[in-house]
C-alpha cells in the first residue's frame, strides 16, 4: 500500500490548500496643513524603510517649455542645495546608509529614497532640503547637461528605446505624451533658469505626495514628517491644457531603420484606457490572458511553440490622461511577417471567441495571486500604495482587487477585447535593418520608414 | 537582525533550508544545483544556460507547458537563471500552492522528459535571447562576456558563457540527458522554502516530495584555478551600435571569506558604490572625462571560483583611452598611497550593512525574498553553512583602514589586471586613418 500511495503521489498534481488571509499592513493617510499628502504603511521585515516624494507634474507638464525638462530638473536637484554641495550630499547619503534617486516620468517627478530606520529623520531632512532648497549650481548644471547630451545619443542606439519612442509619436501626435526624450538640439538649448522655473512650479507641498513604507512606528514617523516638512509652502502649478492626441485609423507600419541590426524589435499598439477607468481591471485580465503572463497565448505561441523570440509580452500602459495597449517581441529577421501574423491571429481570436472557462479560471488565479506577491516587500507595497494614491483610486482598491478579478466572466473578457484590443487600428513599429525586413513589413499596412533620429526616409 | 532558519539534509543528500516569514501569505521556493556555466563541458559553450531552458520543457509527470501553466494558474510566477557556479529554479506563489510547487520541482529533479523538438525550439529561443541581450544591443555583453577571455587562461573561466552558436547547434539530446544525470542529482542541490510556512511543515514536505529521489554519483568538477598572472592583459572588442568608447578594468579578487576578501569588498564600495564612489567622483564629476562609471564585484556572495572586481567606463570621445585610463589609475594610486579615512570607512560600513538588509528583504522580478534565497543557497552549496547569512556581516564590519590599504596595494596592481576596450566601429576607422 505504501508503495502504491507513494507512486500515486508522484503522478498526480497536489490540489491547492485553502487560501490564507492577507493581513493588510497598518496604514495612515493624512494631509498636512501646507497641503502635503502623506501615506504611511508599516512593514517590519528589515530595519529599513522605503519612501518616495512624488510631485504630480512631470515631463508632459513641461513639454510646452522643452521636452524632458522635468527629468533634467530632477537630475540637477540632487547636485546641490543652499546648505550642501554635491559631494556632501552623496557622502551624507552614504553616512545614512541610504539610496536616493531623483527622476521624472511623463506625469510625475519624484525623489525616491531608502535607508536605515535608525537614521530616518536625517534622511527626511535631506529629502526636504532637495525638495525645497535645491541650488542648481551652475557648474553642476553644465556638467549634467553635457552628460545628458551623450545619454540622448546613446538612447538612439537602443532598439527598445527607438520602438517605444516611435509608437508614442504615432499614438499621441501633438499631445506631450508623444515626446519621450529630448533631441540633442533641445538638450543643448536647456538653460539653468528653465530648470529653476520648473522647480519653483512643480516642487510644492500642494503638488506633492509623500509615501513611506517600512519598519517604523506610524505615529512617531508622522511627527517626524510634520517637523521636517511642515514649514514647506507653495501652491499647485497651473498647467496649460494639452492638445488632443491623434486617433490613428487603420493598420500602418512604421519602420525605424537601424543598419546592421541582426534582429527586429516589434512593438505594436493602440489607444486604451487609464487606471481610473471602470474597465481597467477587466483589461488587465484580458491582457494577462493574451500576452501578459508566461502562460499566455502569445508566449505559448511565438516562443514555446515556434521559437521566434525570447521575450514576447503584451502590456497595458496607463498614463494619467490616456492609456495604451501594446505588444512587443524581438524576433529574428526572417520571421517578422510570421510573428506579426501570429500576434494578429491571437488578437483576432480573443476578440472573436469566448475564452474557455478553465483558461479563464487560470488567468483569474494568476492575476489575483501575483497581486499578493507585491505585498511581501517594502518596495512592492510602496509601489501598490503609489498606484492607489497617484490615481486617486478608492480607499478599498487594494482590499477589493482580488474579489473584483474573481468576479469577471468570459462575457466581460470578450467585450473588453473587442473594445480595447483594437486589431484593425494597431500601429506597428518595427526597429530593424530595412534591407532585411522591408518586404515583410509592407505586407501589414502602409509603410513609413524613419532613421534613428526620426527623419523620414520613405 | 536575525533570520530564523531551519535546515536538514535528506538521506539522498539533498540539503533543505526553511526560512519562515509571515509578512504576506506567499512562499518562494528555490532549487539550486551546484553547476553553472563555468564548468560546463568544453566544446559546449553556453550549454549550462541552454540546459536551464530545457528544465522548463517537461518532466516525468508534467509535460511541456504544464509546469508553467500550473505555477501561473496557482497565482504564482517562476523563472530560472544560470550563474557562474550555480543554476537556480524558483517560484513565488500564494502559500496555499506550496505542495504543488514542491511536487513540480521534485518531478523535474527525478526525471527530465524532453525530445528533439523541445531542444530545437529552445535553441531558437536562446539564440533570440543572445541577440536581444548581446548581439543587437549597444554594449551588449560588455563587459561580462568581453573581459573573461582577456583576463583568464583556464577555459572554465575564459569561454563564452552565453555560447557560440556553433556550440549551441552541436548540443544534442544525449548531452542534455547526460548533463542532467551528472549534475542534477539531489546530492548536488539545495531546496529552499521561504515565507509563509512553518519550519516543521516545510521540512516534512521536503521529505515527502524529494525524499525518495535516488542520489547520484558525486559529480566530477574540473579545476577552475588560474595560473599565476604576471603581466597586464589587454584586449579589444568592436562596438557596433554605441557612440561612446568604453573600457573595463578587472582585478582578480582574493579567495572568498578570507580577511583580504572582506577588505576587498569594502574597497570595492569605496571605489564604486554609486555617486559617492571614488571612480565616479573623479572621472565623471571632477575631471569630467567619463559619462558613466560603475562596477564592482558582481554577486559577491554568489560565486565559487576566480572572479574579478570590474570597473566599467564609458568616456567622452574627445578623450583617448590612454588619457581616460590615466585618470582611473590616479584613483587607484591614491587609495594605495593614502588608504581611506576613518570617516570614509565608517560610511562604507553603514552603507554595506544597509545594503545587506536590502538583499535579505528584497525581491527580483516580483519574487519576494529572492536575495535571501540566493544567499542561503550559495552558503549551503559552497560552504555547507547556511547560518552564515546571520554572521557574515560581522566580517565586513571588522575591517580596518590598514586592511583596505593593504589589499589595494597587493591586488590592484597593473600586472594583476586585465583591460578590455570596446571601441565604436566609427572610432576604430578614425584612429586607423
Amino acid at each position: 500500500m505504501a508503495t502504491r500511495a507513494a507512486a500515486d503521489m508522484h503522478i498526480s498534481v497536489p490540489p491547492l490548500s485553502p487560501e490564507r488571509q492577507v493581513r493588510w499592513p497598518k496604514r495612515t493617510r493624512t494631509r498636512l496643513a501646507n497641503g502635503l499628502e502623506v501615506v504611511l504603511a508599516e512593514s517590519h521585515t528589515v530595519p529599513k524603510f522605503h519612501g518616495e516624494l512624488f510631485l504630480r507634474s512631470g515631463n508632459a507638464a513641461a513639454t510646452h517649455r522643452a521636452p524632458g525638462l522635468a527629468e533634467m530638473t530632477a537630475t540637477v536637484v540632487r547636485t546641490g542645495t543652499v546648505k550642501r554641495a554635491s559631494r556632501q550630499i552623496e557622502e551624507d547619503l552614504r553616512r545614512l546608509g541610504a539610496d536616493l534617486s531623483s527622476h521624472a516620468g511623463a506625469d510625475n517627478s519624484a525623489i525616491g529614497f531608502a535607508g536605515l530606520s535608525e537614521l530616518a529623520e536625517p534622511l527626511l531632512q535631506l529629502v526636504n532640503e532637495l525638495a525645497r532648497d535645491a541650488a542648481f549650481p551652475e557648474p553642476e548644471f553644465e556638467r549634467e547637461r553635457r552628460q545628458k547630451l551623450e545619454e540622448v545619443k546613446l538612447d538612439r542606439t537602443q532598439p527598445g528605446f527607438l520602438a517605444g519612442e516611435r509608437l508614442r509619436k504615432v499614438l499621441f501626435g501633438a499631445h506631450p505624451y508623444a515626446q519621450v526624450a529630448p533631441t540633442e538640439q533641445q538638450v543643448a538649448a536647456y538653460k539653468r533658469e528653465d530648470l529653476i522655473s520648473i522647480y519653483r512650479d512643480f516642487y510644492t507641498p500642494e503638488n506633492a505626495l509623500l509615501l513611506m513604507v517600512g519598519d517604523f512606528d506610524s505615529t512617531a514617523m508622522l511627527e517626524s514628517v510634520e517637523k521636517v516638512f511642515g514649514a514647506w509652502h507653495g501652491d499647485k502649478p497651473v498647467i496649460p491644457p494639452s492638445p488632443e492626441p491623434g486617433k490613428p485609423r487603420g493598420r500602418r507600419v512604421h519602420l525605424v531603420h537601424v543598419p546592421g541590426a541582426v534582429q527586429t524589435q516589434i512593438l505594436a499598439g493602440c489607444h486604451a484606457i487609464t487606471r481610473k477607468h471602470p474597465d481597467w481591471i477587466k483589461l488587465g485580465l484580458t491582457n494577462s490572458l493574451y500576452g501578459g503572463a508566461f502562460n499566455s497565448r502569445l508566449v505559448m505561441n511565438i516562443r514555446e511553440d515556434k521559437g521566434y523570440t525570447y521575450s514576447p509580452r503584451s502590456s497595458v500602459n496607463p498614463l494619467r490622461q490616456y492609456g495604451y495597449f501594446s505588444v512587443s517581441a524581438a524576433v529574428r529577421n526572417d520571421v517578422v511577417a510570421a510573428s506579426l501574423t501570429e500576434i494578429f491571429y491571437e488578437l483576432d481570436k480573443i476578440r472573436a471567441l469566448p475564452v474557455p472557462e478553465p483558461e479563464l479560471a487560470d488567468a483569474r488565479n494568476y492575476v489575483s495571486g501575483v497581486f499578493s506577491l507585491g505585498l511581501a516587500t517594502q518596495d512592492g507595497l510602496l509601489s501598490q500604495l503609489a498606484t492607489v494614491a497617484l490615481n486617486e483610486l478608492p480607499e478599498d482598491y487594494l482590499e477589493s482587487y482580488r474579489e473584483k478579478v474573481r468576479a469577471l466572466t468570459a462575457d466581460d473578457l470578450i467585450a473588453t477585447a473587442r473594445k480595447y484590443l483594437d486589431s484593425a487600428n494597431m500601429q506597428i513599429v518595427l526597429v530593424g535593418d530595412r534591407t532585411q525586413i522591408e518586404p515583410q513589413a509592407a505586407l501589414f499596412g502602409d509603410l513609413e520608414v524613419y532613421d534613428a533620429h526620426g527623419k523620414r526616409l520613405g | 537582525m536575525r533570520i530564523p532558519i531551519e535546515t536538514t539534509t535528506l538521506s539522498n543528500g539533498l540539503k533543505v533550508v526553511v526560512a519562515p516569514d509571515t509578512t504576506a501569505p506567499v512562499v518562494t521556493v528555490g532549487v539550486y544545483y551546484k553547476i553553472g556555466f563555468r564548468l560546463e563541458p568544453q566544446g559546449r559553450s553556453g550549454f549550462a544556460h541552454l540546459f536551464e531552458h530545457m528544465m522548463f520543457q517537461g518532466s516525468a509527470h508534467a509535460p511541456k507547458m504544464q509546469h508553467i501553466k500550473l505555477i501561473n494558474s496557482s497565482g504564482g510566477t517562476l523563472n530560472g537563471s544560470t550563474h557562474y557556479d550555480v543554476t537556480n529554479y524558483f517560484e513565488s506563489v500564494p502559500s496555499n500552492a506550496l505542495e504543488r510547487v514542491l511536487w513540480l520541482e521534485a518531478d523535474r529533479m527525478r526525471a527530465l522528459k524532453v525530445d528533439d523538438e523541445n531542444l530545437r525550439n529552445q535553441r531558437d529561443v536562446v539564440k533570440e535571447e543572445v541577440r536581444v541581450s548581446v548581439l543587437n544591443q549597444p554594449y551588449g555583453g560588455f563587459p561580462w562576456l568581453d573581459l573573461p577571455p582577456v583576463a583568464f587562461r583556464n577555459w572554465a573561466n575564459a569561454h563564452n558563457f552565453y555560447g557560440d552558436f556553433a556550440d549551441l547547434d552541436a548540443a544534442s539530446l544525449a548531452d542534455v540527458q547526460s548533463f542532467f544525470k551528472t549534475y542534477y542529482a539531489p546530492n548536488n542541490a539545495v531546496l529552499l522554502i521561504l515565507g509563509d510556512v512553518k519550519p516543521e511543515e516545510g521540512l516534512a514536505l521536503a521529505k515527502k516530495y524529494f525524499g525518495d529521489i535516488p542520489a547520484g554519483a558525486p559529480p566530477p568538477f574540473a579545476d577552475p584555478r588560474e595560473p599565476e598572472q604576471t603581466e597586464e592583459r589587454r584586449g579589444e572588442v568592436e562596438e557596433k551600435f554605441g557612440t561612446l568608447p568604453a573600457m573595463a578594468i578587472g582585478y582578480t579578487v582574493p579567495p572568498r571569506r578570507t580577511g583580504e576578501w572582506y577588505a576587498m569588498t569594502l574597497l570595492d564600495q569605496a571605489l564604486h558604490g554609486g555617486r559617492a564612489g571614488r571612480t565616479y567622483r573623479h572621472l565623471v564629476v571632477e575631471e569630467q572625462v567619463a559619462v558613466e562609471v560603475d562596477g564592482g564585484i558582481d554577486d559577491v556572495f554568489g560565486y565559487n571560483g576566480p572572479t574579478q572586481m570590474v570597473t566599467k567606463i564609458l568616456h567622452k570621445p574627445e578623450y583617448s583611452s590612454e588619457a581616460t585610463l590615466a585618470e582611473f589609475d590616479s584613483v587607484i594610486r591614491d587609495v594605495q598611497e593614502n588608504g581611506v579615512s576613518q570617516d570614509e570607512l565608517d560610511q562604507l560600513k553603514i552603507k554595506f550593512r544597509s545594503d545587506y538588509y536590502s538583499t535579505l528583504e528584497g525581491g527580483r522580478g516580483g519574487m519576494p525574498r529572492y536575495g535571501l534565497m540566493h544567499l542561503l543557497a550559495c552558503f549551503s552549496l559552497f560552504d555547507n553553512e547556511p547560518q552564515l547569512v546571520n554572521s557574515i556581516l560581522d566580517g565586513f564590519l571588522a575591517v580596518k583602514r590598514e586592511h583596505i590599504q593593504a589589499v589595494a596595494k597587493k591586488y590592484l596592481r597593473n600586472d594583476k589586471r586585465a583591460i578590455v576596450f570596446r571601441r565604436p566601429v566609427g572610432a576604430i576607422a578614425k584612429e586607423a586613418a
